[in-house]
C-alpha cells in the first residue's frame, strides 16, 4: 500500500528499513509486534549481548518494559537504584555510546555506576534515547560484555530500530502484526517537518500533551488509511481539525 | 540587501562559538549570512541522520515551499550527490539537468530557481552534511565565492561539533542526533505557536526566534519549555517580520 510503500525515498534507507523490519517481525514469531521484539532485533543487529527498554512516564521516573536477559535486568536495576549512568543521561540528552566502561572518563562521569557495571560483567553500553522532539518516551539500552565501539553499520541499524521502538510505543498495540509485514510503522524522525508542526497544533486544539497529540495524529492517519505526512499537511493548512476522540472534524478553508 | 563584510561575519561566528550557544540558531544565522555574503537567493543546511538519509536543519528562510525544496534533496538532487561524493556539486543552469534529477528540477523551477550549488560539510574522512545554495539567476558561482562558501560550510561543521575534540564517533553521534532532535522540537513548538497565535508556521518560527532572543534563552530550550507547557508564551510581543 502506498502509505507504507518501502520503495519510496532513498533506496539505501528503504533497504535498511526493509531488512530491519523483517528481523523485528521474525522476533515477533507470528504475533503482534511489541517493543520487546524491537529490542531483541536491536540486540541481534548491533552485535551486542543484551538489551532493555525503559519508558519514562509522567508519574514515575523510569519503568522497565522489557529486558532480553538477566544481565540487562541487573544493569537496569543498577541504573534505577543509583540514578546515574549512560542510560540516565540518554533519557534527557542525546545518545550515549560507551565502547569501554573502564576508561577514566567513565569513572569520572559515573563514579558509582561504571565500576558496578564492570563488576557485573559489562564492558560496553550504548544508550539510545527514544524521543521525538520534546516528547520523551524512554531509552533503548544495549549491553555487551566485551569492550569495543559499534561499527557505523551497527550504529545506523540501532538508530533505525530506536525510531521503530518509538513508533511501536506510540501506536496501537495490535497494529503492527507479523501477518501484515508490509505495514512497517511510519518513521518518527525529521523527514516530514509538517508531522511535528501538526503535533504542536493538535496539542493546543485538544488541550493535550504533545505525546497524546502525536498518538492521535498517527491513529487518525492509520484509521483513514492515509499517509501520516498528508494528514499532517492538512492539519497545518487548517483543512483538517481532529475532534476530541481522534475523529475528524473536517473543515475546509 | 544589506552588505555584510566578510570579516564581520567571521567575527560574529567566532564570538558565538566561544560562548554558550544554540546549535540550530547558530546554523540558521549562518545560512542567512551565506545569502548576504555570496549574493545567492537562499541557503540551507542538511545533515546526515546516520541512517542513510539527509535532514534539513536550517535554512535562510522558513518559507514552506523553500523548505520542501531542501527536503526533496534528501531523495535526489545536487545536495545528495555532494553528500555521497564529498565533492562540491555546482549546477549553473538547472534547465539542463531535468533528466538527472526530474523531480528536484521541476520543484526548483516552480519556486523560481535557476542555479544550485552544494558544498560538503566534511570532518576528516567523513562527510556529515552539505550546504545548499540556490540562485534565481542562472550562472556559475565564481571561485572566490565558492571558497567563502566552503569556509562557511566548515564553520558550520565546527559549530555543530561545538569545539569539542571529536576523535570518537560517539561524540559526533551525540551532537548530530541532538541537533536533529532539536529541529523536531522546534517544529513542534512552531505548531503550538501557530495554533495559539493563529499565524502560519513560517511566522511562528520568526516569533519563536525573536522570543528566544528577547528572553535571552536558547531556541531549543525555549521550544522544549513551550512543548512541555512550562512556558505559555502568551504575552508575546508580536513583531511583523515576514515569515
Amino acid at each position: 500500500m502506498d502509505r507504507n510503500n518501502p520503495g519510496r525515498g532513498d533506496p539505501m534507507t528503504a533497504d535498511r528499513r526493509r531488512r530491519l523490519w523483517a528481523v523485528v517481525v521474525d522476533a515477533a514469531r507470528g504475533g503482534a509486534v511489541a517493543v520487546d521484539h524491537v529490542c531483541a532485533a536491536a540486540v541481534s543487529v548491533a552485535g551486542v549481548d543484551s538489551g532493555a527498554v525503559a519508558v519514562i512516564l509522567d508519574a514515575t521516573p523510569r519503568e522497565l518494559v522489557c529486558a532480553t536477559d538477566r544481565t540487562a535486568l541487573e544493569l537496569e536495576d543498577l541504573t534505577l537504584t543509583l540514578g546515574e549512568g549512560p542510560c540516565v543521561d540518554a533519557t534527557t540528552g542525546g545518545p550515549v555510546l560507551v565502547g569501554d566502561l573502564t576508561v577514566p572518563e567513565c569513572r569520572n562521569r559515573w563514579p558509582v555506576f561504571a565500576p558496578a557495571a564492570v563488576l557485573a560483567g559489562t564492558g560496553a553500553v550504548f544508550a539510545l534515547p527514544l524521543r521525538v522532539g520534546g516528547i520523551r518516551l524512554g531509552v533503548l539500552d544495549l549491553y555487551r560484555a566485551c569492550a569495543g565501539d559499534l561499527g557505523a553499520e551497527q550504529l545506523a541499524d540501532a538508530l533505525v530500530l530506536a525510531d521503530t521502538a518509538c513508533a511501536v510505543l506510540l501506536d496501537d498495540a495490535t497494529r503492527h502484526g507479523a501477518d501484515r509485514d508490509d505495514q512497517w510503522p511510519e518513521r518518527t524522525g525529521l523527514h516530514h517537518p509538517e508531522v511535528h508542526q501538526a503535533t504542536g497544533m493538535i496539542t493546543v486544539q485538544l488541550g493535550v500533551s504533545a505525546a497524546v497529540a502525536l498518538i492521535r495524529l498517527r491513529a487518525y492517519a492509520y484509521a483513514q488509511d492515509r499517509r501520516l505526512r498528508d494528514v499532517a499537511a492538512d492539519v497545518v493548512a487548517r483543512r483538517l481539525r481532529l475532534g476530541p476522540a481522534g475523529t475528524a472534524d473536517d473543515r475546509h478553508g | 540587501m544589506a552588505e555584510t563584510p566578510l570579516a564581520d561575519v567571521f567575527v560574529e561566528m567566532a564570538d558565538t562559538l566561544i560562548d554558550d550557544f544554540d546549535v540550530i540558531e547558530f546554523l540558521h544565522v549562518l545560512t542567512e549570512r551565506c545569502v548576504e555574503l555570496l549574493g545567492v537567493s537562499a541557503a540551507g543546511l542538511l545533515l546526515t541522520d546516520q541512517r542513510d538519509t539527509l535532514q534539513v536543519v536550517a535554512a535562510s528562510s522558513e518559507r514552506t515551499r523553500l523548505l520542501e525544496l531542501f527536503q526533496l534533496q534528501t531523495d535526489q538532487g545536487p545536495c545528495l550527490d555532494c553528500f555521497h561524493t564529498g565533492q562540491p556539486v555546482s549546477v549553473a543552469d538547472l534547465t539542463l539537468t531535468t533528466a538527472r534529477w526530474p523531480r528536484f528540477t521541476a520543484a526548483a523551477a516552480e519556486v523560481g530557481f535557476a542555479a544550485v550549488h552544494a558544498l560538503p560539510m566534511r570532518l576528516r574522512s567523513e562527510v556529515i552534511g552539505a550546504l545548499n545554495l540556490f540562485d534565481v539567476q542562472p550562472g556559475a558561482i565564481d571561485g572566490d565565492k565558492l571558497r567563502i562558501g566552503q569556509a562557511l560550510a566548515d564553520v558550520a561543521t565546527i559549530g555543530l561539533l561545538q569545539h569539542r575534540a571529536i576523535h570518537q564517533r560517539d561524540i559526533l553521534t551525540e551532537q548530530l542526533q541532538t541537533a536533529l532532535n532539536s529541529r523536531v522540537l522546534i517544529e513542534q513548538a512552531k505548531g503550538i505557536l501557530a495554533e495559539r497565535l493563529q499565524v502560519d508556521v513560517g511566522q511562528a518560527f520568526a516569533i519563536l526566534r525573536d522570543g528566544a532572543r528577547s528572553r535571552n534563552r536558547r531556541l531549543s530550550e525555549l521550544s522544549q519549555a513551550i512543548v512541555d507547557g512550562s512556558e505559555q508564551f502568551a504575552s508575546v510581543p508580536v513583531t511583523n517580520r515576514p515569515g
